[in-house]
């Protein structure tokens, strides 16, 4: 038995133990091991991805150690279809964030054995099949950030308005210490729903096992259900950005550093989701079909709402962070259908989603990096110096706004096929969504890179993507357009999955038979 | 068979991929439009041999790979059908495709090469779109493909993307394609929840037949640029002329009338489908033409000159005569794409895209000049020429369903059609120009191809009978009262025009038109949409995000302040002074003990 699993999740973790060991001082040395330990991981993601079989199925690459036999908590790891295409969306995003973040300037070291300690735990939550150790992984993905964006963070003024101005002022509303607060507190807030969560499931099964193999055999009251199910829903959520919770993750990845930015938007609002699923509805099947509405009016809401709220932002990074908001609402929503193509369409989502916004992320790095500016109607012209830059920034928003040939289509497009059948409006509602994107992201593509100019009095530094930058741009943008022409390469394992999970619901559902 | 149709469609992604894939190629200028135009050349030889070799009437030819999975089966296939129908369109846009980009080694030759490599790259990938919408096997596809030509024309458009009215009708054209969208999407969702199957042939009938044709309908608005939906069109001539003739005349837009005739089942089942159609077209041939008659710039009478053809295939398409519909579209693709290159070489050569800055072309622009007013005249619909006998068809398919509404709105554009046409050849080739200049010259790379284009604008006509066979439909040119009425209208608008831009007598007629005039240009429409984006959309965008931000973040700030105001408060209590914390204490010993007194002498009597 090889631990594939193993080996993507501990290696970051190792490489940020060589990385504590090394002098600050060698900080070509810090970004190589940096990179080695995230190529690593991606390279046992594919290997992995690569190997799943997908006609067996179900649970594979199993690896159990007990660790408190008296508990019933145990090392156990192994992935089905979505956990496939989760560890390598994650592999994708944290190799590429090494990349995009290799002219760091200050303490590199610190920030990448952060990064990679916080890369260890959302491995280990797609990987987890024990609730226990689910748990560690998910904090020791979250806290981090708390470091991540108050050290290496950026601040902008936001003006105190409104029926709360009062409280703005004494906060520091903008300031990244702000943000690095209010994220570590609203997303433990969360936790805490979680853990209280786990715990009632795990007395509420036979109380020997938090394995979710036996949990999900265990017969929960519908009672229990009833009520377990939205603390899971809102503790998860609040990391799904689910509405009205999701107000940490403007302000939080607006000013978070660029590598930080990517993991966080990219990959760690897909722990949210991940955990809704699979944790919440997996488990608690009659939760789920009494509170479907629920999830999927907020989902409505995410998506509509959180798309007119980029529309409104002038800085780039927030428009970006909102545009996440109304994507992760797509996710909620497709999981909100209790449908096949809903589901298929939320894991496939949240893959391409992961991409395309590690991708804008990335590239809103590099173009703050340059113009050192963050306010799009201040820019203008930059395509004609950085073309390169320019392109990948027209391809993460294509695929933003579902442009068939992007693997963001080939998601929304099973979204609102699910939706569709469970909610006519709900699908109606998302296709909205979709064309409002398409305003603002295009807005934004207009106003950056096309039109007149540059200035280059103001923007004196403006270049193309140097060097190692393009590793990032290349590998994110090639994966959107791979996966957007033959999703057919994960989209049969996460198929074959969501039949296994989605029959617990809805009762069995035949392979192949109609729709 | 299917291995040239393969070729067809993959050829110019094959193009495409060298052209972005080598930056040494793209950044070389012409060699990267060579490369563009032979592959174009060579899916057109294929496009023809493909077009021969389909029997009329035969069986559709389809091979498909699985592309999207459900429950362990393919729900989404990706591949081509041959047939009929698919036959004749693809090789009328290999050809125009083909045309337009030889055109463009000479018309675009002045530009920076990088702009080059970066042109035809875009072509190229147009032509591949636009041929995975064609050779589609069913709506799913061609969705696919529909989406992608799209953004080719978003990036034509803003080929001068310095320029601020290119970036600016860029976007929009993409705003306005794509909202219509949303309805060809939500129809391919409703299909596969109602019927099934995004096959061509999958029908419903009832409610859903209709919901679905009209929900395609909707995006064929959109992109073939139908009133309400056309304000993008004539903003779309910002790219460059080449483009103009290739993507917003002869193929992309009319992408729109080719979608319908290819659903047609849906539309058969749904008469109520079939009366909007009818009618949009014919509504969009009268305002667009009425508003062509009072345009400066001769691309923009050109586009709104599109706009209004295009009424007249989806009039044609809602009178129940698909075969009319795609015989319009073949001619007006040959002699409108020809119209745009010939005015291109115009606007080569006097550097201006106004009519009364031309003047005079006829004589200082023979080749081109002659050139164009074949197009004129095969747009006017004078007899002999192709547009006489497609547009006439169109008209004797209104007449037939008896949509009488719409066949008099379709007949008055035709007077119209000869009205704004005449002005153009009048004032641009015949008036004394404004300053004098000598011969000008046309490269022979673009005469050639727009000879060849001229050629099948004259004899097109001839084309109906075999397009008919391949669509299984039947064509036989005859003289009817309304083709003898078309043709006396168009004479008379000519003439009108003429008689005013021609003559001092019939200028005064200008002055008395002019209030008509300021309001057809005044673009009330324009206004429409520009007030309800400043006034709806942002200003509802602008009240969201205000609220997320001050509201449902200040309700979490709120909290926040609470218990950072809550813990201020409290604190003061721990004042640090042992004073205070005697006199704490000692308070809370004489409180406990005289509770527990309290307590102890009332619980005397209850203890038992």
């Amino acid at each position: 038995m090889t631990a594939w699993l193993s080996l993507v999740v501990w290696a970051p973790f190792a490489a940020a133990l060589v990385l504590l060991l090394l002098p600050a001082r060698a900080s070509n040395a810090v970004r190589l091991v940096a990179v080695t330990g995230a190529g690593t991981s991606l390279a046992g993601a594919i290997a992995v991805a690569l190997s799943y079989d997908r006609a067996l199925g179900g649970v594979q690459f199993r690896e159990y150690q007990p660790l408190v036999p008296s508990l019933g908590i145990a090392y156990d790891l192994g992935v089905d279809g979505w956990g496939v295409c989760l560890i390598l969306l994650t592999g994708l995003i944290i190799f590429a964030g090494t990349w995009a973040t290799w002219t760091l300037k200050e303490r590199p070291k610190e920030y990448y054995i952060l990064l990679l300690a916080l890369v260890t735990g959302v491995f280990g939550v797609f990987s987890s099949l024990d609730l226990f150790l689910f748990f560690l992984f998910y904090e020791l993905a979250v806290l981090p950030m708390y470091l991540l964006i108050g050290i290496w963070g950026s601040s902008k003024a936001i003006p105190e308005q409104g029926p709360f101005a009062f409280a703005y002022r004494s906060l520091h509303v903008g300031r990244k210490e702000y943000a690095a607060m209010k994220l570590t507190l609203m997303l433990l807030l969360g936790s805490a729903l979680i853990l209280a969560g786990i715990l009632t499931l795990y007395w509420a099964g036979d109380g020997r096992s938090f394995s979710m193999e036996d949990l999900a055999k265990a017969s929960i009251s519908t009672s229990t259900q009833r009520w377990l199910f939205p603390a899971l829903w809102l503790g998860f959520g609040t990391l799904a950005g689910v509405f009205p919770f999701h107000t940490w993750s403007p302000d939080g990845h607006a000013s978070a550093p660029t590598a930080t930015s990517m993991l966080h938007a990219g990959v760690l609002m897909k722990l949210g989701a991940y955990g809704v699923i699979r944790v919440g509805m997996v488990l608690l099947p009659e939760g789920a079909q009494a509170w479907a509405w629920v999830v999927g009016v907020v989902a409505v809401i995410n998506v509509v709402y959180g798309a007119l709220s980029a529309m409104r932002q002038t800085d780039l990074k927030y428009i970006v962070a909102y545009s996440s908001v109304s994507h992760m609402g797509v996710v909620m929503l497709g999981a909100a259908t209790l449908t096949v193509d809903g589901w298929n369409g939320a894991v496939f989502q949240m893959f391409a989603h992961g991409i395309m916004t590690g991708l804008l992320f990335a590239l809103v790095g590099l173009v703050y990096e340059k113009a050192h500016d963050r306010e799009i109607f201040r820019m203008g012209g930059f395509g004609k110096v950085m073309p390169g830059i320019a392109v990948a920034f027209t391809l993460a928003a294509l695929s933003s706004l579902g442009m068939p040939g992007s693997s963001g289509f080939v998601a929304e497009f099973l979204v609102f096929l699910g939706a569709f059948r469970s909610h006519p409006w709900w699908a109606v509602a998302g296709i909205l969504g979709a064309w409002i994107t398409a305003v603002y992201v295009l807005r934004a593509v207009r106003a950056i890179f096309w039109g007149p100019g540059p200035d280059v009095d103001r923007f004196p530094g403006l270049s193309d993507a140097r060097g190692p930058e393009w590793v990032a741009l290349y590998l994110l943008g090639l994966c959107i357009a791979l996966f957007g022409l033959w999703p057919g390469l994960i989209l049969d394992a996460i198929d074959s999955t969501t039949l296994v999970h989605l029959g617990r619901i809805v009762g069995p559902i035949v392979a192949g038979g109609t729709p | 068979m299917i291995p040239l149709a393969l070729f067809v469609v993959l050829g110019p992604v094959a193009g495409f991929l060298l052209l972005a894939g080598l930056p040494v190629l793209r950044r070389s200028g012409l060699a990267a439009g060579v490369v563009s135009s032979a592959v174009a050349l060579a899916t057109l030889v294929a496009a023809i041999v493909l077009l021969v070799g389909v029997e009329p009437g035969a069986a559709p030819v389809i091979a498909q790979i699985d592309w999207l999975p459900h429950q362990g089966e393919a729900f989404a296939r990706l591949g081509v059908r041959v047939d009929g129908t698919s036959a004749v369109m693809g090789a009328v846009v290999a050809l125009i495709a083909s045309a337009v980009q030889v055109y463009s080694l000479g018309y675009m030759a002045s530009e920076g090469r990088p702009s080059i490599g970066r042109y035809f790259a875009w072509q190229s990938l147009f032509l591949f779109s636009m041929q995975t919408l064609v050779f589609a096997p069913d709506l799913l596809q061609a969705f696919l493909g529909w989406e992608l030509v799209g953004l080719c024309s978003y990036l034509l458009i803003g080929f001068y993307y310095q320029k601020p009215s290119a970036a600016k009708a860029a976007v929009k054209a993409f705003w306005v394609t794509k909202f219509a969208d949303m309805g060809l999407l939500t129809g391919l969702v409703l299909m596969r929840w109602q019927v099934g199957s995004f096959a061509w042939e999958a029908v419903q009938p009832g409610w859903t037949a209709t919901a679905i044709a009209l929900l395609v309908f909707l995006g064929a608005m959109g992109k073939s640029a139908q009133f309400p939906l056309h304000v993008w069109l004539p903003d779309a001539m910002e790219g460059p002329t080449p483009v103009s003739a290739l993507l917003h005349a002869a193929t992309m837009v009319a992408a729109g009338v080719y979608l319908v005739v290819r659903t047609w089942p849906l539309f058969e089942a749904s008469g109520v489908a079939l009366h909007v159609v009818a009618w949009v077209g014919a509504i969009t041939v009268v305002v667009a033409g009425l508003t062509a008659m009072v345009q400066d710039d001769i691309k923009k009478v050109l586009a709104y000159s599109t706009c209004s053809q295009l009424g007249y295939m989806v009039a044609a398409l809602g009178a129940g005569s698909p075969v009319a519909g795609l015989f319009h579209l073949t001619n007006h693709a040959f002699f409108k794409a020809l119209l745009f290159l010939a005015a291109g070489a115009a606007i080569h050569a006097v550097h201006s895209n106004s009519i009364w800055e031309m003047g005079g072309l006829w004589r200082s622009l023979k080749g081109a000049s002659l050139l164009f007013l074949v197009g004129a005249a095969a747009l006017i619909g004078l007899p002999g020429f192709s547009g006489f006998f497609s547009k006439d068809f169109a008209l004797e398919a209104l007449a037939e369903s008896h949509l009488w509404g719409p066949f008099a709105l379709a007949l008055g554009g035709v007077a119209l059609t000869g009205f704004y046409v005449g002005r153009v050849v009048v004032v641009a080739f015949f008036r004394r120009p404004a300053k004098e200049r000598g011969r000008l010259h046309t490269p022979l790379v673009m005469t050639v191809p727009m000879t060849v284009l001229a050629v099948l604008a004259v004899v097109g006509g001839l084309l109906g009978g075999p397009i008919a066979g391949w669509l299984g439909g039947a064509y036989h040119f005859h003289v009817t009262p309304e083709g003898l009425t078309a043709t006396v209208l168009a004479l008379g608008g000519l003439g009108l025009a003429t008689w005013i831009y021609g003559y001092e007598g019939g200028r005064r007629l200008v002055v008395l038109a002019a209030p008509a005039g300021a309001f057809i240009r005044s673009g009330l429409l324009d206004r429409f949409y520009e007030t309800a984006w400043r006034q709806g959309l942002l200003v509802v965008a602008h009240a969201a995000g205000w609220f997320d931000r001050y509201v449902v973040d200040g309700v979490m700030n709120l909290v926040a302040w609470s218990v950072l105001e809550g813990s201020e408060r409290t604190r003061r209590i721990q004042t640090g002074r042992i004073p205070d914390y005697v006199l704490a204490v000692v308070v809370a010993f004489v409180v406990l003990a005289a509770w527990g007194a309290v307590s102890g002498m009332s619980g005397c009597g209850s203890t038992p």
